[in-house]
Parts: C-alpha cells; sequence; structure tokens
C-alpha cells in the first residue's frame, strides 16, 4: 500500500508540475485576438493566433525579439542584438494606433537623440505590413475582405454594395 | 512741337507703367530660389509598399465630398486603363505591370511643389502656397483661363467643365481646409492600410527617406522623386523600380517652371523703358527732311 | 454689290460726308449704313451674292451651337480636355490671329515713327487689320473662358503679376485701346466729328511708339506662355530661351501677308469701294511690303535653326514629327521666300500674293502645331477637336469676315471721305492749303 501511495502522490506531483509549468508558459497567449479597432469600415478581425503559432513556430517573425526570439533584421541588431523577451509584447504595445497626430509626430521629433525607431509604422499599418507581407509570400488570403468583411460604414466610403453608384447613362472615364 | 510734348507725356506714362509693373513682378526677379517654409509638410510616397486596395481614392471623396464615382472603389476592373485625375477624383490609383518585377501602383495626387507651376501662371494669384505646405486654390477670383492646366509638370489640375454657371479648377488641397490646417494627416494617409505615406515636416521627411533607402540595400531607386523636382514637391515618391516605368518623367527638369519665364519677365519692363527712346531715336533719324525741319514741325498733316 | 451695281451703274455709293449736290446736306447715319441705297435695294444686293448664302448656312448652324456653348458649359461644345486645356478657341483664334494682326503697330509705325507717307494708302487697311484681329481675339477668349463675365478680374480684382498671361491680358487691354484710337480717325471722318480726328492725329507718333512696345511684349508672351510647359510641347517648336523671339519674328512678315491677302481681296471683290490712289498704288505697296516680310522669314528661319542647333536637336527631324516640322517650315517659310523673292526680283504682284497666303497659313500652322497638334505629343496621340468645337470657330471666324466687310464698304479705309473746308471751319488750315482743298473738291 505504501508503494503505491507513493507512486500516487509522484505521479499526481508530476502532473501538476507540468500542469504549472504549461500554464505558466503558455499565460497569456491568446488562441484567438479580435481586433475591432477598424468597426468604422470593417468588422472585427477574428484573429487565429494558435494556428499561427503552430504553422510558424517561430515567434520573431511577427513580434521581433520582444518575445525571446534572436534578432536577424541588421538594422534592428545593431542595439537589439541581445535585448531578448520584453514585458510588452502585443503589436498595439509599441505600434501606435494614431501615428500622424500633431502629438505623435511632435514626440517623435522631441526624443533625443533623434534617432530610434524614426520609421516604425503605426498599428494598422504593422498588422498589414507583417500580415500581407508574409501572406503575399506563403499564398495566404490577401484581398481585403478575405480577413475583414465591409459593414455598412466600409460599403458607404466605398460606394460599394447597396452604395453603389448607378449605371451611368454614358461612362465617362479620363484617361490619357 | 505740339506733338512732341504730347509725346514726351507719353514716354513718362510708359516709365511709370515700366516702374510699377518692375515692382510688382520684382519679386519673380529679384528672388534667389524658395527652399520651402521650414514647418512645411510633406508626405513619403512609398510605391512599393501600395496593393492597389483604392482605399484613399475612397476616403478622399468622403472626405472633400466629391461626387459619385463612376464605379465602386473596390471594382479593380479601372486598373486596365491609366487614369488622370479629374473634376470628380482628386487622386487616383494606376497599376504599373512592370516587367520581372511585381507589379507595382502609383497614387496621384497634388504634389504640392514648393514653387508650383500653377501659381506661377496663374495671372490672378488664385493659388496659394500656404506654410504649411499644402497649394490651395481660391474658386472667388478664378477666370477659367486653364494656364494652370498647362503648366502643371504632372498634369493634375482638372476643369469642371461641364459645369455652364461656375465652373472651376478642382485638384487635391492637401485636405488643408479640413485637417492640415490643424497639423493633421490628410483622409488618404490615414485611411491607407499599409502606410504607403507617411506624413511629417517635409525637411524630416527627406531624411527618412534617404535613410530608408539605406536601410534597405536593393530594394530602392536611389531617388527621392521630389526632393528637387520642379524646385522640391511636397510628396515625394520612393519606387523599386525606374521612375519612367511607373508613369513618371525620370527627366523631369529640377529648376521650377517659374524659372522657365523668369527671364522674359525680367525683359519686360527693360522694352517699356528702353523702346520709347529707342524709337523716338529712329523717329528723328529717319524723318528729318532736306532742310533740317521735321515734318511736323509746320503743322499737321492730314 | 458688284453686281448691283453693274445693273445700276448711275448710283451713288456713299464716299463723302455731304450729298453731292448744291444743297450739300450732311449724310444721315442710316443713310451711311445703307451706303445711299434703299433699305429694299441694299437687301437684293445682299441676297444676290452667293458669298452670304453661305454665310446663312454657318450662321444658321453656328450661332445655336454658340449659344449652346453657354447654356449647358463649355463641356458640351469641346468635352473634357483635361490634358489639352487649350483647343481650337485659343490655338486658333488667339494664337492664331494675333500674330496676323501685327499689321497695326507694323504699319503704324512704318509711317509714323519711321515717315514712310508713301504707305498711307494702305495704313488705314493695316490697322483696321489690326484692330479687327485682337477684338475678335477676344471674342474667342469669351468663348473659351470657363467664366468670361470675370474677364476684367486680372484688372481689378486679383492681381497675379508673375504671370505671363497676366502681361498679355493688359497689354491686350491698352493695346485694343492704342488700336481704337489709330482706327478711330476713319470713324470721326465717317462720322462727321473733326474735332475728334483733330485730338486722335495729334497723338499718332506717340500712338505708334507705344504700339510698337505693346505689340513686342504680348507677341513674345504669346510665345512665352509656351515655356511653362516644357515637357509638353515637341522640342521641334520649342526653345527655352529663343520662344518668345520665335513668336514676336514670325508676328512680322504676319501682318504684312495678312495684309497684303486683305488688300487683295479688296481690290478683287470691292473693286467699286476702292479709290483710285488705293488702286493705283497696291501693287507696288504689296510688293513693299513683301520686301518686309520677306526679310522677317529669312530672319524667322534662320532663328528657328539656332534654336535647334543651340538645343542639339537634331536627332528629331528624323522622326515622324521632323517631317512635319519641315513641312512647316518647308511650305510656310522656304516656299513663301521663294514666291515673296521671285515676286519682288520680278515685279510679279501675282507671285506677291501667292506668297503671303502661303505665309499666313505658315504663322497659323506654327500656332496650331504649338499649342495643339504637338502638345502633348508624349502622350502618342494628337488632339482633335471635337466637332461643335470646330463649328464655333467657323461662325465667330466669319462673324469677324463679315465685320471686316460691313466696314470695309462704308468707313474710309479703301478710299479718301471727300469734304469740304468748310467741314473743317473750327480749326486753321493754312491758306496755301485751302486754296489747294477748294481747288481738288471742285473738280
Amino acid at each position: 500500500m505504501h508503494a503505491v501511495k507513493q507512486k500516487m502522490i509522484l505521479g499526481i506531483t508530476g502532473i501538476l508540475m507540468m500542469l504549472v509549468s504549461n500554464v505558466c508558459f503558455g499565460a497569456g497567449i491568446p488562441d484567438k485576438v479580435s481586433i475591432g479597432s477598424i468597426q468604422k469600415y470593417y468588422a472585427p478581425v477574428s484573429f487565429n493566433h494558435a494556428a499561427h503559432i503552430n504553422r510558424l513556430k517561430d515567434c520573431g517573425l511577427c513580434h521581433h525579439h520582444t518575445t525571446g526570439a534572436q534578432v536577424t533584421d541588421p538594422n534592428c541588431a545593431r542595439c537589439h542584438k541581445n535585448s531578448g523577451a520584453q514585458p510588452v509584447v502585443s503589436c498595439k504595445g509599441c505600434h501606435v494606433a494614431d501615428p500622424f497626430t500633431p502629438e505623435a509626430l511632435k514626440q517623435q521629433r522631441d526624443q533625443q537623440p533623434p534617432v530610434y525607431h524614426r520609421d516604425k509604422p503605426g498599428l494598422k499599418a504593422a498588422y498589414h505590413i507583417s500580415c500581407l507581407g508574409c501572406h503575399q509570400k506563403m499564398n495566404g488570403p490577401t484581398g481585403c475582405q478575405d480577413c475583414h468583411k465591409r459593414n455598412d460604414g466600409g460599403d458607404a466610403i466605398f460606394k460599394s454594395g447597396k452604395h453603389a453608384p448607378k449605371a451611368p447613362a454614358k461612362p465617362k472615364t479620363a484617361h490619357h | 512741337m505740339i506733338e512732341r510734348r504730347d509725346f514726351l507725356k507719353g514716354c513718362l506714362a510708359c516709365g511709370v507703367t515700366a516702374a510699377t509693373v518692375s515692382v510688382a513682378s520684382g519679386k519673380a526677379m529679384a528672388a534667389g530660389s524658395f527652399e520651402g517654409y521650414p514647418d512645411a509638410m510633406g508626405v513619403l510616397v512609398d510605391l512599393t509598399r501600395c496593393v492597389g486596395c483604392r482605399s484613399c481614392e475612397a476616403a478622399c471623396n468622403a472626405e472633400q465630398k466629391l461626387p459619385e464615382p463612376d464605379l465602386p472603389f473596390d471594382d479593380m476592373s479601372v486598373f486596365k486603363d491609366k487614369r488622370r485625375t479629374t473634376e470628380k477624383a482628386y487622386t487616383i490609383v494606376n497599376e504599373y505591370k512592370v516587367a520581372d518585377k511585381d507589379t507595382l501602383y502609383r497614387k496621384i495626387q497634388c504634389n504640392h511643389c514648393t514653387e508650383p507651376a500653377c501659381l506661377s501662371s496663374c495671372f490672378v494669384n488664385a493659388y496659394t502656397k500656404t506654410k504649411e505646405g499644402a497649394v490651395i486654390y481660391n474658386a472667388k477670383v478664378c477666370v477659367g483661363c486653364r494656364n494652370c492646366m498647362i503648366a502643371c509638370p504632372f498634369n493634375i489640375p482638372a476643369y469642371s467643365y461641364s459645369s455652364p454657371l461656375n465652373p472651376l479648377v478642382k485638384k487635391c488641397i492637401f485636405c488643408y481646409d479640413t485637417r492640415l490646417k490643424d497639423g493633421k494627416p490628410p483622409a488618404c494617409v490615414e485611411i491607407c492600410p499599409q502606410q504607403v505615406m507617411t506624413f511629417g515636416r517635409r525637411a524630416d521627411l527627406i531624411k527618412l527617406g534617404h535613410d530608408r533607402i539605406q536601410a534597405n540595400p536593393g530594394k530602392y531607386v536611389d531617388k527621392l522623386y521630389g526632393e528637387k523636382a520642379v524646385g522640391g514637391t511636397s510628396w515625394m515618391y520612393l519606387s523599386s523600380v525606374d521612375f519612367d516605368k511607373v508613369g513618371m518623367d525620370g527627366h523631369i527638369q529640377n529648376e521650377p517652371i517659374i524659372s522657365n519665364v523668369k527671364d522674359f519677365l525680367g525683359f519686360v519692363p527693360m522694352v517699356l523703358s528702353i523702346w520709347p527712346a529707342l524709337f523716338t531715336g529712329v523717329h528723328l533719324l529717319a524723318t528729318k527732311n532736306k532742310d533740317g525741319h521735321h515734318d511736323h514741325e509746320e503743322g499737321d498733316h492730314q | 454689290m458688284k453686281q448691283f451695281l453693274t445693273r445700276n451703274p448711275n448710283t451713288q455709293i456713299i464716299s463723302s460726308l455731304r450729298k453731292d449736290d448744291d444743297k450739300g446736306r450732311p449724310w444721315t447715319l442710316m443713310e451711311k449704313i445703307f451706303l445711299g441705297l434703299t433699305p429694299q435695294q441694299y437687301l437684293s444686293q445682299a441676297m444676290s451674292n452667293p458669298l452670304n448664302w453661305i454665310f446663312a448656312v454657318i450662321f444658321l448652324i453656328g450661332f445655336p451651337v454658340l449659344i449652346g456653348r453657354y447654356i449647358f458649359g463649355l463641356s458640351w461644345a469641346v468635352g473634357d480636355p483635361y490634358d489639352n486645356a487649350w483647343g481650337l478657341f485659343l490655338a486658333f483664334g488667339l494664337f492664331g490671329m494675333v500674330p496676323l494682326s501685327s499689321s497695326g503697330f507694323q504699319l503704324g509705325s512704318a509711317v509714323e515713327v519711321f515717315g514712310r507717307h508713301d504707305f498711307e494708302p494702305i495704313e488705314r487697311l493695316g490697322i483696321l487689320n489690326g484692330i479687327l484681329g485682337y477684338f475678335f481675339a477676344v471674342m474667342f477668349l469669351m468663348v473659351d473662358l470657363g467664366q468670361p463675365w470675370r474677364l476684367p478680374y486680372p484688372m481689378v480684382v486679383s492681381w497675379g503679376p508673375e504671370a505671363v498671361l497676366f502681361l498679355v491680358a493688359w497689354h491686350v487691354a491698352t493695346y485694343l485701346s492704342v488700336q481704337a484710337a489709330e482706327t478711330s480717325t476713319a470713324f470721326f471722318e465717317w462720322m462727321g466729328w473733326p474735332a475728334g480726328k483733330t485730338f486722335v492725329k495729334k497723338m499718332a507718333l506717340g500712338l505708334a511708339v507705344a504700339g510698337i512696345i505693346l505689340s513686342t511684349l504680348h507677341q513674345g508672351a504669346l510665345g512665352a506662355l509656351s515655356t511653362y510647359a516644357p515637357g509638353k510641347v515637341h522640342p521641334l517648336w520649342y526653345s527655352s530661351s529663343f520662344q518668345w523671339l520665335y513668336f514676336f519674328v514670325s508676328s512680322l512678315p504676319g501682318g504684312l501677308c495678312m495684309v497684303i491677302v486683305v488688300s487683295t481681296i479688296a481690290v478683287k471683290t470691292m473693286q467699286w469701294r476702292c479709290d483710285d490712289t488705293f488702286k493705283n498704288s497696291l501693287s507696288k505697296l504689296q510688293i513693299a511690303l513683301a520686301k518686309g516680310a520677306s526679310m522677317g522669314l529669312i530672319t524667322y528661319l534662320t532663328i528657328r535653326l539656332i534654336g535647334i542647333a543651340h538645343d542639339n536637336k537634331w536627332a528629331y527631324l528624323g522622326t515622324g514629327w521632323g517631317a512635319w516640322w519641315m513641312f512647316e517650315i518647308g511650305f510656310g517659310v522656304i516656299l513663301s521666300l521663294i514666291l515673296l523673292t521671285a515676286g519682288i526680283r520680278n515685279n510679279s504682284v501675282a507671285l506677291v500674293r501667292l506668297g503671303a497666303w502661303t505665309t499666313i497659313i505658315g504663322v497659323v500652322l506654327n500656332r496650331l502645331n504649338v499649342y495643339m497638334f504637338t502638345f502633348n505629343w508624349q502622350q502618342g496621340h494628337v488632339h482633335i477637336p471635337p466637332i461643335r468645337e470646330i463649328i464655333i470657330t467657323v461662325t465667330v471666324y466669319s462673324v469677324y469676315i463679315v465685320t471686316y466687310r460691313a466696314i470695309l464698304y462704308r468707313w474710309p479705309i479703301l478710299f479718301k471721305w471727300k469734304t469740304r473746308y468748310s467741314d473743317y471751319a473750327v480749326l486753321e488750315p493754312q491758306p496755301a492749303a485751302i486754296a489747294e482743298a477748294e481747288a481738288a473738291s471742285s473738280k
């Protein structure tokens, strides 16, 4: 009896440790991310984070060095060769939603010395340059509506769907 | 005698006119080159990033309250023709299939030149280069001569020929009234998903553009189009292929368009000042008759 | 009128201020307008002129189209030419007609500045040709401008002095006044207002010099306008440094030859209107004008060639556009030079008249090439104006011809207005002149 009880305690402890370690390591990695900042024109993007992790494995492809991956871009390596993991890993943590407001521009101009991250894309651009860039190389979805369907606001600004122009009597295109 | 007095009065009138005109046009004659207002904003357009989604066209249409387009902005069949700006479209995107390279897209709009040709050619001063960098247009004084359309090296201003009572020039105004005046980026820049366009002070964007070229060796043609073209433009371009291949004039002059006419304009007050004495002299030399008198000294001839 | 006068040889066409009888009452304005014919007679002679039928058809079609341009907007007439903003109205109506109207300052200065009073029989025709050409160039502008009611804006509302067009606007406005003053002598004679005529006559030299100044500048400015678009005009028609000189120099033979052409038409179709002085001196004067024109043409040919050498554009001559350039120069300049000089050498006024036609066609063709045909040549297609634009251009030009003819019928341009001493009693002519005048009028 004693031996069985010992094995059981070892087993449960082992499983508990694995669970804890798994939970600790996996803590905060979302399986799905809903990007809703585009609600003016599009329904939120339902981003399958887990699928991308499984497929790509290298977190550094999107998260630079912030999750602990090695820095590969020579422009970044100059300063971040040994930077390692960071407390902030989400895209919106560093890429601002409105990069061109007078305040944002002033902040960038006023940094001393004025050399760091001068060409950092805004949040929307970071998503698209990263996602679209990779999708184009790996035959992923590249159409606008493949990732986020337009809502009525989007149809209105794109003059599409029920906001589409009536067929003109005499189609006029100005071309050279 | 009477004739000569009247004639000299004419000379004086001409001289005064010459002085007035030369003062008025002194700006064109005496100025050196204008480097741009120090805080003028600009936009860096990176042709390698554009995917031809036409969101910028849609945003401009909404922001500037333009008329309904002929086709929806998500209709990509428009790319089969090379378009230009029209009275209904202040900005358009064209597609360029370049051999050995991917398809490129180019956004076309007013480049808000530092010394604009449109402004230099306008005889009612309808255009203004604002200190924020935008080249804007005063519809209240435009006569409709369309010299600006002739002068613009980028063929941007479009005339609303279809309006019988109030035809006007239509072009991108850098969203001056609604955004740029308050330091905000124009609608097209804001909506662009790929950040094809980077907004900032023109002087900073020049540095940024060259930095980007350097940071990505081999990716870009080593030229910031618009840094120097026609005296410098506020909207500048980076490209991965020769600019001629994406419909831009790679051999455009670096001097502002107005420098083409400065010599002639400088000649104007010279003619106004020199011709009176020159031709009076010719007259005096040519019309003395044998006894040394001039015809009209003896009284009027019919 | 010719046929009418053949059928009614005793008709007295009004050529004087007063009726030629004992009472000598002055003609009324209506009588002067109908040339002394009854309205019915005038109408019948007009109807029997086949040219008037052609004009009737042109106006029947053209006036509705012209009015349509204003009601429906410019695009109804010219389309939406965004890349080729200037069409036939300007390329022909303004850029084409203005150099041909340079005769005003040329004949005016020949007589007043250079003292060549032997040109007096043709001086008034040269001046009339000038003012009518400029006036109708402004009419073409009123058709072309998007908001023609704003034409005075560059004068009084908003100034853009660095624009070449600003100079053109001011100069054309001032020059029209100068030409109006110079033309007014004929008008005052016709109206019987001797004081007006005398007042203007005093300014003759000043007006002539003002005319030279203004013409040099705006003829040149019309060329300078194309330097705003250096990439758009074909290199063979464009010179960064000399464009204004091309336009100024070519305007000189253009205006002189236009006078030769118009005076030829006048003496052939309005012989009844021309007096003996005009008819007898015309051939000699036309040959003299041809001398001036041929000097202008050889100068123009030289500077066009210098311009090509200056920018090293010889290679373009081997292209399709090069062939077109050679046609323009070959027909409009070289052939004209051959005809004019042969006419001068052999005292053949027929050759001179032919050479005058090829010259004016060459000048107009050059303006059409610079501002329309070769404009945006790099886009690979030639801009052909739509039919309504052509109709309106023909219509306005026909109004110009009809106006020209109406004035030549009436005002003392081709003939001397007969007056008596008593008409000038307000002045104090010399006794010798009185006796001369009486003797002349009693003949």
